[in-house]
């Protein structure tokens, strides 16, 4: 029993740590999907997008990928608020189908765009770092996912205080609690739309950074994780930080949790969050914390 | 006697040239390029049956196609003929959505749309770890070889996909006449006013959705006999859900006509394209965009906006007066 536990620490620690990556990626999503009600079916892309950044201008200019993104997230935000201004916001008066769609284009132009320029090899952000381990106590924990961990509390933070004392985070939340409202009171929907996507891709170049440093990348392993990001949202409930955060925690767990249990198994790895977004959403289909 | 309606008479005879193209000699490579054209078209005339009629945007055609693939496959490797691992493969397609039709239909809107694309990702998940016959060099992220099918040839393949595109255009003629398509525009436009006038949403959702799920199974089962060899990420790979829904928002979105002429869009596209690799997929994505932003009705809306039917179909009612005159 003790050899049980002893040998479930780990995992644990790495699945809680892990969360952090997902918390990230979610907060992005959960931001448009608040105010638009749109799920953006290109946030997983566009993370990918944001590892391929980082690795070119690491390869390139030889700069941390950390450091990368002070040029990445001025130009992730530029580039997200356009996106939305001028494609995301125009089918978005058709119908929500319209959107989806547009934002299912732009899923495939991001993919094909990473393939054609960066090759469909697997990269991964080989900094000196990435391989860290230390040890705290009996357990070993790796650099790279105590990273993610403190890259999604800081994320969560940043983004509180962005929401809770800036009028255009007050405008973002208002018009995500009720539209019609907020409309009333003098915030222009479309305004509040470009900045929410705006602040989501720059999230999105974030999320690039940890996920190339954590796990190997290829132009198509975007999907995976906005499903997983997803299943944050609805497990944590929109607007709720601490939700967010606990989401995170769960997939983390459920991937490493699900990988040690069954021995190692690829299989289980890569299927339990899968599974397990979909049972939460055909359980409670409006999400646990859905209106 | 009764004659039948001119319309009825012209896609009959397309139907028949059509089918003698191998007999007079057409090339070769232009059968191969009408059979994809044919499976696109089979595809996004199912997608539209969902997306564009019953409101069910609905992400996983690559799911369909890739069970009915593999159905095939394996089938091959234990010695069922392909002929039955073809009607076996669209079954298990349409059984996959009768299996998971209790669960999605509970999702609405956007949740239906994110809970439906979960499912091939986890399937191409399961495929790429799963060896159910075969050695070593098959099965797993290697995928299965479909056997016995050399004798099968490129005429037969060709009548076969013809087949199947002709069977979902007049499917989709009929539900659409039919109570059953009455239904389902009535769900798509108000589910709640729908449901208060006594439709059952539910079965109406799931006959849509097996047939749209058996048709498009048939039509991936066609395309591994002539492409005889199927692989986890091929199989569930995106673009089986990029094509029909491309060729149905290009065409248009709740036409009839709509997913023929996307079909035939994305087909020579396809094949205009095929040597430019990933910058293909990257034009055809920005083509679907701006398509979406610029025209969401559609070629078949535009062409109705700018009265592009007026003509022929004055034409037409010219000559049936005619010949019912005579």
């Amino acid at each position: 029993m003790e050899d049980f536990l002893v040998g479930l620490a780990p995992p644990l620690i790495k699945g809680i740590l892990l969360g952090g990556l997902y918390v990230v990626i979610a907060l992005g999503l959960s931001l448009v999907f608040g105010v638009m009600k749109l799920i953006n079916v290109a946030h997983g892309d566009l993370v990918i997008l944001g590892s391929y950044f980082a690795w070119a201008i690491m390869t390139r200019l030889g700069m941390d990928p950390f450091l990368s993104l002070v040029m990445g997230l001025p130009l992730f935000f530029v580039f997200g608020f356009f996106v939305q201004k001028f494609i995301i916001n125009r089918t978005f008066r058709i119908s929500l189908d319209a959107a989806l769609i547009a934002c299912f284009g732009i899923s495939i132009i991001v993919q094909s765009l990473c393939q054609a320029i960066w090759t469909p090899f697997a990269r991964s952000l080989t900094t000196d770092y990435r391989l860290l381990t230390f040890a705290v106590g009996p357990v070993t924990i790796q650099l790279r996912y105590l990273l993610n961990f403190i890259g999604g509390l800081a994320v969560m933070i940043a983004l509180r205080e962005f929401l809770r004392r800036t009028y255009l985070g007050r405008a973002i939340s208002a018009a995500s609690q009720n539209e019609p409202v907020a409309e009333r009171m003098g915030i222009n929907p479309n305004r509040v739309y470009s900045f929410a996507f705006a602040i989501a891709m720059a999230c999105a170049a974030v999320a690039g950074v940890l996920q190339g440093l954590t796990f190997s990348f290829q132009p198509t392993s975007g999907p995976p994780f906005l499903i997983i990001s997803f299943g944050v949202i609805i497990i944590g409930g929109l607007g709720s930080m601490a939700g967010t955060f606990i989401g995170g925690m769960i997939f983390g767990l459920t991937q490493t949790l699900g990988g040690y249990l069954s021995g190692g198994s690829m299989l289980v790895q890569t299927i339990a969050p899968y599974l397990l977004v979909f049972v939460v959403l055909s359980v409670r289909p409006q999400g646990i914390f859905g209106r | 006697m009764k004659i039948p309606r001119l319309t009825t008479l012209v896609s009959i005879l397309v139907l028949v040239v059509l089918a003698l193209f191998p007999v007079i000699g057409v090339p070769g490579n232009w059968l191969n390029y009408l059979f994809s054209f044919f499976i696109y078209l089979a595809l996004a005339n199912m997608w539209n049956l969902l997306a564009g009629y019953t409101g069910l945007i609905c992400l996983c055609p690559h799911a369909f196609v890739g069970l009915a693939g593999y159905t095939l496959a394996i089938g091959t490797w234990v010695g069922v003929p392909f002929q039955i691992g073809l009607i076996a493969g669209a079954a298990v397609a349409a059984l996959f959505a009768l299996v998971i039709s209790y669960p999605v239909f509970r999702m609405k809107g956007i949740y239906f749309a994110i809970g439906t694309l979960i499912l091939p990702e986890a399937l191409k998940a399961w495929f790429s770890f799963w060896r159910p016959v075969g050695n070593v060099y098959q099965g797993m992220g290697a995928g299965y070889s479909v056997a016995g099918v050399a004798g099968f040839t490129l005429v037969d393949r060709y009548w076969l996909a013809l087949a199947i595109a002709a069977a979902s255009i007049f499917l989709v003629y009929i539900i659409l006449r039919a109570r059953l398509g009455l239904g389902l525009t009535a769900i798509r436009d108000n589910e709640y006013t729908a449901a208060s006038s006594g439709v059952n949403i539910f079965r109406l959702k799931l006959s849509s959705f097996l047939i749209a799920a058996f048709i498009m199974g048939l039509a991936g089962a066609a395309y591994y006999i002539h492409n005889p060899r199927i692989n986890p990420v091929g199989g569930f790979s995106i673009s089986w859900l990029l094509l029909p829904l491309m060729a149905t928002v290009i065409g248009g979105e709740g036409s009839e006509e709509g997913p023929i002429i996307g079909a035939a869009v994305v087909t020579f596209l396809r094949f205009l394209l095929a040597d430019y690799g990933a910058w293909s997929l990257f034009i055809q994505g920005i083509i679907l965009v701006i398509v979406v932003v610029t025209m969401p009705q559609g070629i078949a809306g535009l062409l109705r906006q700018v009265g592009a039917y007026r003509f022929p179909q004055k034409l037409f009612q010219l000559a049936e007066g005619k010949i019912h005159k005579t």
